[in-house]
């Protein structure tokens, strides 16, 4: 496809479309909510669109893909301090995932958001700017700029349209992630300024791909490495959420709206692995080697946990919401089991999750549009009622418990596969048997995962027919309109895309993830190397480490 | 005193006069909303003596390098301040101009713009005694804005204020008694130019200099509301005005840190070390509580002061940074925590200035503001100034891309980087990493409660409608604050630049004297003294660059 415009400026447009959105909506908020809707449908779509043509342009082979920057505080104040934007392997797929969740949130809020539309749609564009910016970024401050601009829309937008349980579980959700992020925002800090202080330059950049590359010549000495670590895991393990920090995630999600939910699992738990892939493994490769038994028994700890919990769920929000923190575990597991093929599927199960659990957080929303509950007790036979739902929603199921020819497949294989290859090839000798163990148990987390998605698909859309809140005489609930039916087809369309040809997508991952791969390689090495006593032992779980933070 | 003074003065003194005939022409024509407009044109005026008297080379030069007249230090420390000092007395004049027309505008009028002038006067201050007299010239006139109203509650915050600031300003002049007896002078210059040559051989000035400084802590530490001299500004700030509340937690803190870092941190060389752990213990307790004793509170105002009260723990970081970095190194670089102290005083001045300027837009003379839960709903009557409100508690936060942010990171920044600034790095490190980890964490703290206020004014149903009354001078005064906090963020470059070259002008301007040749001074008349060391002081403080300024 010949564009006209370079892609650079295209990526910038891409990110200030939704913020512009926004501001048009603000501004014209007198207006009824259907005028307001669709400017916000016509904004996600133009969106998608740009976005779409920068994907399809991608030059894998360049080291940085529409890269532009421009300064924001000069080296005049020492601080050199960009607005640096362009995508890699790394983040290519992700922006696209949140261009595409986007339009599928504004479709799936049509009919939902009645009370103040215009700042609904206001703020969940803002919030896709943000989302663009996390993924975009090439400047450390931009970055977590854009890091902390998605908490305040989210926020607001739990708090305000939320169901009973909103302030509470907005004002948690805040108060926890900022509390991990500043933290993280320490860390960053420190990373710049030892780069400061041994780079010889003289001034202080914040360039992501400046500091990784000064990093790999003069990297940081071990035992500053491992706070530095520990401090950006604080941020980054909220997110993610890692096993002991995600309680603020089913509240969260439970109480979001609908569109709240589906990005939230969609993109920002994602914000969380894509720090660690972009900060952790390539800049602190020490400490990552210390670590890695440790954060590797959490996800596996998780994995199990997530779906054990899940199995025990009677709202099928919070049950959706468990079971990502058991596929967050995969995504984990993929990037610290530290092979080629393991980051390639932690990084494909990134999108693959988002894809999947996003199209069922809209689904189980279309099913609370229609019955007014997310009680799975109080549902039963909805295939017969309404089919073409019940289709996507098995659907998404079938990707989420990883069936061979959906996307689930494609990444929960590859990260097995990795960390077999892990644990039975390149596992530390003292540690050998602890991460064959743990290879073992996560393939386990694979069958509790269509135990607990399947139990939940023959209660709630087979078996006798129950419907919630719907008097006899009422007229019949109808199935999905065409609205509700474009806001999942897309899902649907990159779901069996990923399932039946992964290899276009992990082509253009491959170049950006092969250095990474190459420096775990690495690590491995001095993973061996390293007779640290602490490791000796079966990884288990730090109780209330240092990272803790409430 | 000499024509120079009077004339690099001239700002103050505008606003002094113009004070007394507010105060006169009040008595003989009451309650005319008039006295705002005079008093903003009072403050423009001034601002118009001040930008004419940058136009003059003389000053220009002093800009430059830094010129002390008498009892004066013209540099861009004082220039930056005295400009800012301006802009904060004009919002302030517009936030009040509704509210104070119900009773006694000529008398808040009046004691504003003397506030303001008392804020100038420490600004531009070379002197112990002009700083004083800068400190008091605020106090006095704080005293009759605190009585004016003259209702119950009014009195108690009032007379609380009064004897507090009382005992105060013993403090402080008990130190500064005790910097003149280690220094036998009261001039900054002379004092510095003592304290770096003597220090050796002379270990009782040492300790005198050592209380000093401690009871300078002390006696400022009331202005800027620094733990254990907090305990009056919640209680003050409840039973006061909103504007006054505003007031209380703005101008105040600027004075107290200007005067802080210009005796403690210019005047005060080889007391670093004190410095810093003062500075820093200080810092993390003030924080803590601040933040901890906020979560409780129902009471706006009560909520703001200890919001206040924390904030004041934040620019503690940037002068420990600042002290830790001094020590022993020759001039201070781009991170020299001080410049940051006063990127965040803006930040803290323009979110807090313009918080208050909301309550007050919101409250009417009957029915003021008082509580959160009055807030309740907001957005649903009064987006726009909900959505200022917001604004403001996420700067305050330290949300990006807002001023808070960037007052935050630049303070952080400059704490987890004395590690490699500082001489003896080796067992500072893990201070200052201590100290930027529990502003971190403390920043985490303060979310809950001002997401509170956001979350009342989003998430909950009207309780009540508010009045609405407090006259577009009010919401002007709020949408300027939200223009600031929003232009800061987006463009902390040139703020920063600002603050970082007025901090190192501070140091420069005072240590002129031990680099430059000896020359006798002529300028100005000093009074005589009875040491034998002050000649020698005299002759090492005079600028040779300085020639008399010329008045036009």
């Amino acid at each position: 496809m010949k564009v006209l415009v370079s892609m650079p400026t295209l990526l910038v447009a891409t990110l200030f479309m939704p913020l512009v959105g926004a501001l048009l909506i603000g501004v014209s908020a007198r207006r009824g909510q259907a005028s307001i809707r669709q400017s916000a449908l016509v904004t996600a779509l133009f969106t998608l669109g740009m976005t779409a043509v920068l994907l399809w342009n991608y030059d894998a082979s360049a080291p940085s893909y529409a890269a532009v920057s421009f300064p924001w505080l000069g080296p005049s104040s020492g601080i050199d301090i960009q607005f640096a934007v362009g995508l890699d392997g790394l983040s290519l797929w992700l922006f696209g995932l949140a261009s595409l969740l986007l339009v599928t949130c504004v479709l799936v809020s049509w009919e939902a958001i009645v009370e103040r539309p215009a700042t609904f749609y206001g703020l969940l564009l803002l919030l896709g700017s943000g989302m663009l910016g996390v993924f975009a970024a090439r400047d450390i401050i931009l970055f977590y700029i854009c890091f902390e601009f998605t908490l305040i829309p989210l926020f607001l937008l739990i708090g305000i349209w939320g169901s009973e349980d909103r302030r509470y579980a907005a004002a948690k959700f805040f108060v926890y992630t900022l509390a991990g992020s500043l933290l993280t925002f320490l860390g960053l800090l420190a990373i710049v300024l030892w780069d400061y202080n041994h780079s010889g330059s003289g001034v202080m950049t914040f360039s992501i791909p400046a500091l990784t590359e000064g990093l790999s010549h003069h990297p940081i000495a071990a035992p500053y490495q491992l706070w530095i670590f520990l401090a950006l895991f604080a941020g980054f393990a909220i997110k993610v959420p890692l096993f002991p920090l995600h309680t603020w995630l089913p509240l969260a999600h439970t109480q979001a709206p609908t569109a709240g939910s589906v990005i939230l699992a969609g993109i920002l738990l994602k914000i969380g692995t894509y720090g660690f892939a972009r900060f952790s493994i390539p800049m602190l490769a020490d400490a990552t080697a210390t670590c890695t038994p440790w954060l590797l028994g959490l996800s596996v700890v998780g994995i199990l946990y997530g779906a054990l919990v899940a199995l025990a769920q009677t709202d099928m929000k919070r049950l959706i919401a468990y079971s990502s923190v058991s596929h967050l575990g995969y995504c984990m597991l993929g990037l610290f089991a530290l092979t080629g093929l393991s980051l390639q599927g932690g990084v494909l199960q990134m999108i693959n999750h988002g894809l999947s659990t996003g199209g069922l957080f809209a689904v189980v929303g279309m099913i609370y549009e229609r019955y007014h509950t997310r009680e799975i007790r109080q549902l039963g036979g909805l295939s017969f009622r309404t089919p073409v739902l019940a289709f996507f929603f098995v659907l998404f199921a079938l990707s989420s418990i990883g069936l061979p020819g959906l996307n689930g497949f494609a990444g929960e294989f590859l990260i097995l596969i990795g960390m077999f290859q892990r644990a039975w090839t390149a596992a530390p000798a003292p540690l050998m048997l602890a991460y064959q163990s743990m290879a073992v148990l996560a393939t386990f987390g694979v069958v509790l995962g269509a135990w607990y998605m399947l139990y939940l698909i023959q209660r709630v859309f087979f078996g006798p027919l129950k419907e919630a809140d719907h008097a006899p005489g009422e007229p019949p609930v109808r199935d999905l309109s065409p609205r509700e039916v474009a806001a999942l087809a897309p899902l649907v369309v990159f779901i069996l895309w990923i399932g039946l040809h992964p290899q276009f997508f992990l082509a253009r991952m491959q170049p950006t993830l092969e250095p990474l791969a190459r420096q775990a390689a690495q690590i491995l090495r001095d993973g061996h190397r390293q007779d640290n006593p602490v490791l000796a032992g079966q990884p288990s779980l730090p109780s209330g480490g240092p990272t803790r933070v409430e | 005193m000499s024509n120079e003074t009077v004339y690099l003065l001239m700002p103050e003194i505008i606003l002094v006069l113009m004070a007394t005939l507010i105060y006169l022409g009040g008595a003989f024509l009451p309650s005319r909303p008039g006295w705002s407009w005079l008093a903003a044109a009072a403050i423009i005026l001034a601002g118009v003596a001040l930008y004419q008297q940058g136009t003059t080379p003389a000053v220009q030069a002093a800009l430059e390098n830094g010129l002390l007249s008498g009892p004066l230090a013209i540099d861009l420390f004082s220039a930056t301040l005295r400009w800012s000092i301006l802009g904060v007395g004009l919002v302030f004049v517009m936030l009040a101009a509704r509210t104070s027309e119900q009773g006694e505008s000529s008398e808040f009028m009046g004691s504003l713009l003397a506030i303001v002038a008392g804020v100038m006067l420490v600004a531009v201050a070379g002197d112990l005694v002009t700083i004083f007299v800068g400190l008091e010239l605020i106090s006095i006139p704080t005293y009759v804005i605190l009585f004016l109203g003259r209702g119950a509650n009014l009195l108690e915050a009032g007379t609380k204020y009064f004897f507090l600031s009382i005992l105060s300003s013993a403090l402080l002049l008990y130190g500064f008694s005790f910097l003149y007896g280690a220094t036998g002078s009261t001039s900054l210059g002379e004092i510095r130019q003592a304290l770096a040559t003597a220090r050796p051989d002379g270990p009782e000035m040492a300790a005198f200099a050592r209380l000093a400084l401690i009871l300078i802590f002390a006696g400022l530490g009331f202005r800027l509301t620094i733990v254990p001299f907090h305990f009056y500004a919640p209680d003050v700030y409840q039973g006061t005005t909103n504007p006054n509340a505003g007031l209380l937690a703005v101008v105040p803190k600027v004075a107290g840190l200007v005067a802080l870092v210009r005796i403690t941190f210019v005047a005060m060389p080889g007391f670093e070390r004190l410095g810093w752990q003062l500075s820093l213990a200080l810092a993390i307790v003030t924080m803590t509580l601040g933040n901890l004793l906020a979560l409780w509170q129902g009471n706006v105002r009560r909520l703001m002061a200890y919001s206040s009260i924390a904030h004041a723990g934040y620019m503690l970081i940037g002068l420990a940074v600042g002290f830790a970095v001094a020590r022993g190194a020759g001039e201070a670089n781009h991170f020299d925590g001080v410049g940051a102290t006063f990127f965040y005083l803006l930040a803290y001045a323009a979110a807090t200035a313009g918080t208050f300027a909301a309550l007050t837009y919101l409250s009417s003379a009957k029915r003021p503001i008082n509580t959160v839960d009055e807030l309740a709903g907001l957005a649903q009557h009064h987006p726009k100034t909900a959505a200022a409100i917001a604004l403001f508690m996420f700067s305050l936060t330290g949300l990006p891309p807002l001023a808070g942010f960037w007052g935050k990171f630049f303070l952080f920044t400059g704490a987890l980087g004395v590690d490699a600034k500082s001489p003896d790095s080796s067992n500072l490190w893990p201070w200052f990493l201590a100290l930027a980890v529990v502003g971190a964490v403390n920043a985490a703290i303060s979310a809950a409660y001002y997401l509170r206020i956001v979350a009342a004014m989003y998430f909950r149903p009207p309780l009540v409608t508010p009045d609405a009354r407090g006259g577009s001078g009010a919401a002007w005064a709020m949408a300027v604050c939200a223009l600031l906090v929003l232009s800061i963020g987006f463009s902390p470059g040139p703020p920063l630049e600002r603050s970082n070259r007025a901090a190192r002008a501070a140091r420069a301007t005072f240590s002129q004297g031990s680099t430059a040749p000896a020359e006798p001074a002529a300028a100005v008349p000093r009074p005589a003294r009875p040491s034998a060391q002050a000649q020698n002081r005299q002759r090492a403080l005079a600028i040779p660059s300085r020639g008399p300024v010329e008045l036009p």
